[in-house]
């Protein structure tokens, strides 16, 4: 797929260039991981955390287009790609000291209101600092107009990894002829099914009458073309991805998620990184080391490291650190170091590195599950929300099902349950009564535990809850004094979580913190109701869709 | 005990915005003890789901000066409250795509004009300079008032909710109110999912489902519940300052202090609170055209989230505050039509009146539930009941 570096574009106005199929965040990574963007708010430096086109951390501006998500955009020769939110340039950027003169952050709730006479100078300069991207100009909308997309199918199945693809083989044996939905960029074909790659499943209301298997799903193919599909069934099929981490200095360029590592090693190339320290013990810490082992210094790990891992690691050299607490990565515009603390003797060390990959909790993509008014259940193995589902993958509603990891599914199972819920897709029976299965490796963790120790580290206050939105720890703590209580409301005092990646990267943490600072069970926290799109989706793509009033649903 | 006393003098049902003020007036004046009741969780309803847009202008005398004595605590609020809620006055903008939506606007302009706002009427090139990007010929003028704005909802729900119980409100969240009980043709008491209140007075503030409860408590009522949606989208610099409002579709947007642009489109919907506060297709096809139509330029722009509310409306598009004839006790404060949070403050003050049995400068014939008892029964009137 990665040929020859041959497509010239500009970067900041100085020529780069990317290899045909190589996105412009992998172009921009050559020798390390880069400074790309300052967060909303305080400005600080923020590099690419996800890998996977939702956080914050590498939106750059391509040819007046803002927000551009520079993990999920292919350049084209002649292209501009210029940098947002800081000045001169996200290296140095003045507005960084906002976030030195404050480190405690401002109070926007409370602050700012006197004078009253100067209130209006103080809205024009919070206003001024607000947003990331100057607004498109109208060039850059008629650059992206396209023809919507239509299809009306038996079935949808949204994912096109393992899990999605043994399904659609599974139901192209019975005759069955799915549209497959993938988020990749190039996503792997399935014979006998149409696939439509590049594009994100943003809304998926349950059918406008209750029981009546009749689904509209909006989506959007990069980089704006409007998707809608009308099915019978729909299996959802998205997988996991890799959760954040509270500790100071957790979105700084360097720290990236085992989903952002894996998708910037490329087999001909080596990564953008020489002496990572991998957080976590088990199969995604594997799964990294496999893949980039050799750029690999160490090991942390919140709890024990399984056996295998610490095979792979001892085969390189590489340091363990098992029962670690996290509590610093430092470095002002790349990591430089990490500091840990041992959970047993209380040990700091401190390790060179400069990279820090998170793989220490894969919590389930079920987001397109809120939306249909699915019965959700708390895993607390993972420390998050997942479908119940019955052995066929049927969920609550009729003709939606899961498959794969976001029903609890181990990979060594997937052909076996594709099987099945392929037949409950024939049938066209209504849902079995559903019973959570228990989700593969749902091994008791101590995730509770070991956030209990990070909130008595001093000066925690200080970290960064939600990066999208510049929210702190602090902020959180505040809420909670005051007596907001529960995830919703805290949610609307202190912002955490209306960002752009829709809660993904701050919702796992701030539901375990908030059981602590409340002192009751995750699952009484409650969960943020997860609105749709559950990726943004331009109003391009919408708008290119014709509108049908009467036949849809409406999201709970 | 759910409740910390066993009887109040007054139970206001409903912690949104008008809930809470009307709460507030009352502490204030010694109206106490008072109990807020409410469903949900604090800004569960509206109050927390609207779009941030205050105005003043208005087609009637009497609701312009509600506006605009609500305008006036607003611009207090971050002193009197202790909470900034951003209130920015860069503006309402009504537009109109023809000559007869501009006379009906110039109408409304001459109202508000005379009553001492300085609103102004808007060519297609004024209307150009106050939205940059506009589609050429998209609107032939409009009116505008800078002294309109926009503000952060959130904190003016936490602030006055502060506010009162630091004055000894009780709160009660995640009750729902079922009904009154009657004793001699008089309101005695408060039934709720967490049992019975007794209390003379019970101000229904209840938004959206503020037509159930009078009707739970034996009283026809023409007030109904429409789901409204409304979309936010990805933050960016500021570009807009005005609220823009549309006359022919009620397409109308703002840019938030945190640079989303925020904003939603009339739709016809199914009346009552079922399905619940959610979110269509339609609404997102039919929003992402209009603004598009309008302001080409936002087409790239991410939405980043959608949700919806419900309206309270009432058949002439009028607020409903005061003591119903026909059960001594029920006080309204209901049947906002979308528009609770603009004019709150200064309806609450006199809602906490009626509570008290105090006579309010309200005209009877626009506000008095009264009016809806008539012989002849008030017609639907269409008005420019947006933003």
């Amino acid at each position: 797929m990665v040929g020859e570096p041959d497509r010239q574009f500009s970067f900041r106005g100085r020529p780069r260039a990317a290899r045909d199929g190589e996105t412009l965040l992998s172009a921009l990574s050559t020798d390390r991981i880069p400074l790309l963007h300052r967060s909303i708010q305080y400005h600080r430096p923020q590099g690419p955390l996800c890998g996977i086109g939702h956080c914050t951390g590498c939106l750059v501006r391509v040819n007046d287009r803002p927000n551009v998500r520079a993990c999920r955009y292919e350049p084209a020769s002649g292209d501009s790609v210029t940098t947002e939110n800081a000045w001169p340039s996200p290296t140095w950027d003045l507005l960084g000291a906002i976030g030195l003169l404050m480190p405690g952050g401002v109070d926007t709730l409370h602050g700012l209101r006197r004078p009253a006479f100067a209130t209006s100078l103080y809205q024009r300069f919070v206003r001024r600092l607000a947003g990331t991207g100057e607004p498109p100009t109208e060039a850059a909308f008629r650059a992206l107009s396209a023809p919507s997309v239509e299809r009306s199918s038996e079935v949808v199945v949204i994912g096109a990894g393992e899990a999605g693809r043994a399904v659609v083989t599974a139901l192209v044996t019975r005759g069955i002829r799915p549209v497959i939905l993938e988020r990749d960029l190039h996503p792997l074909t399935v014979p006998g099914a149409e696939l439509l790659g590049a594009t994100s499943a943003v809304f998926l209301p349950p059918p406008a009458e209750a029981g009546e298997r009749r689904f509209t799903l909006l989506a959007f193919r990069e980089p704006a073309q409007g998707v809608r599909v009308d099915a019978g069934s729909v299996v959802v099929a998205t997988g996991g991805y890799d959760a954040s981490l509270l500790f100071a200095g957790n979105d700084r360029p360097g720290v990236i998620t085992a989903d952002a590592a894996l998708s910037l090693t490329a087999p001909s190339r080596s990564p953008p990184f020489r002496r990572a320290v991998v957080v976590g013990g088990s199969r995604r810490a594997a799964e990294v080391l496999g893949a980039c082992g050799d750029s690999v210094e160490a090991v942390v790990a919140p709890g024990e490291i399984r056996p295998d891992v610490v095979r792979a690691a001892s085969d390189r050299g590489i340091l363990l650190y098992p029962r670690s607490l996290l509590l610093r990565a430092d470095g002002r515009k790349q990591v430089r170091s990490v500091q840990l603390r041992d959970r047993n003797g209380g040990t700091k060390t401190r390790i060179m590195c400069d990279a820090v990959i998170l793989a220490h909790r894969r919590v389930p993509h079920a987001q397109l599950f809120f939306q249909t008014g699915a019965k959700m259940a708390w895993r607390a193995g993972v420390g998050a929300y997942a479908p119940t589902v019955g052995p066929d993958g049927a969920t609550s509603i009729a003709g939606l099902f899961a498959a794969g990891s976001v029903a609890g599914v181990g990979p060594s199972e997937f052909a076996v349950h594709a099987e099945l819920i392929a037949d409950a897709v024939a049938r066209g029976s209504s849902p079995s009564q559903p019973a959570t299965s228990p989700l593969a490796e749902e091994a008791p963790t101590e995730l509770i535990g070991y956030y209990r120790e990070l909130l008595r580290v001093p000066g925690h206050g200080r970290w960064v809850a939600c990066p999208c939105v510049d929210v702190l720890v602090s902020e959180v703590e505040r809420a909670v004094r005051s007596d907001y209580r529960g995830i919703e409301v805290v949610k609307r005092y202190s912002g955490l979580g209306s960002g752009i990646c829709q809660g993904r990267y701050c919702l796992p943490d701030a539901l375990l913190l908030l059981s602590i600072l409340e002192g009751r069970p995750p699952a009484e926290v409650g969960y943020i109701t997860q609105r749709p799109p559950v990726v943004p989706i331009p109003l391009a793509a919408l708008a290119s869709l014709p509108i049908r009033p009467a036949a849809e649903g409406v999201s709970p | 005990m759910t409740f910390a006393r066993d009887s109040y003098r007054t139970v206001v049902v409903g912690a949104g915005i008008v809930g809470l003020f009307t709460a507030y007036h009352l502490a204030r004046a010694g109206g106490g003890p008072v109990l807020v009741v409410d469903r949900g969780f604090l800004s569960s309803g509206a109050s927390g789901r609207n779009g941030g847009g205050v105005r003043q202008q208005w087609e009637t005398r009497g609701t312009v000066r509600l506006a605009r004595e609500s305008v006036q605590a607003y611009r207090r609020f971050g002193l009197e409250f202790g909470f900034n809620i951003w209130f920015r006055q860069t503006g309402y903008l009504f537009l109109a795509e023809n000559e007869g939506e501009l006379a009906r606007l110039r109408a409304v302009h001459s109202l508000v004009a005379s009553e001492g706002l300085p609103s102004k009427v808007l060519d297609a090139d004024g209307v150009a300079r106050l939205v940059d990007g506009i589609a050429p010929g998209a609107a032939v003028g409009g009116t505008y008032l800078e002294s309109d704005g926009t503000l952060y909802p959130f904190p003016a729900v936490w602030g006055v909710y502060e506010a009162i119980r630091s004055l000894g409100v009780d709160v009660a969240l995640g009750v729902e109110a079922l009904g009154v009980e009657v004793r001699d043709g008089k309101v005695a008491g408060l039934h709720t999912s967490k049992g019975t209140v007794a209390t003379p007075t019970v101000v229904n503030a209840a938004g959206g489902w503020s037509g159930d409860l009078s009707r739970r408590s034996g009283l026809e009522v023409p007030n109904v519940a429409t789901r409204h949606e409304i979309l936010a989208t990805e933050a960016l610099k500021p570009f807009l300052d005005p609220m823009v409002v549309r006359v022919s579709d009620g397409l109308y947007f703002s840019q938030s202090m945190r640079g989303e642009v925020i904003g939603g489109l009339a739709l016809p919907h199914r009346p009552g609170t079922s399905p619940g506060a959610g979110s269509s297709p339609a609404f997102l096809t039919a929003m992402a055209r209009a603004l598009v139509g309008l302001l080409p330029r936002l087409g790239p722009v991410g939405v980043l989230r959608a949700w919806s509310g419900f309206y309270d409306d009432t058949p002439d598009g009028f607020p409903v505050i005061g003591e119903d004839p026909r059960l001594p006790g029920f006080i309204h404060g209901n049947g906002f039509g979308g528009h609770g949070f603009m004019l709150a403050p200064a309806t609450a003050r006199r809602i906490a009146l009626a509570a008290l049995g105090q006579p309010t400068d309200l005209d009877p014939a626009q506000f008095s539930p009264k009016r809806f008892l008539a012989p002849s029964p008030v017609a639907p009137v269409e008005r420019l009941q947006l933003g």
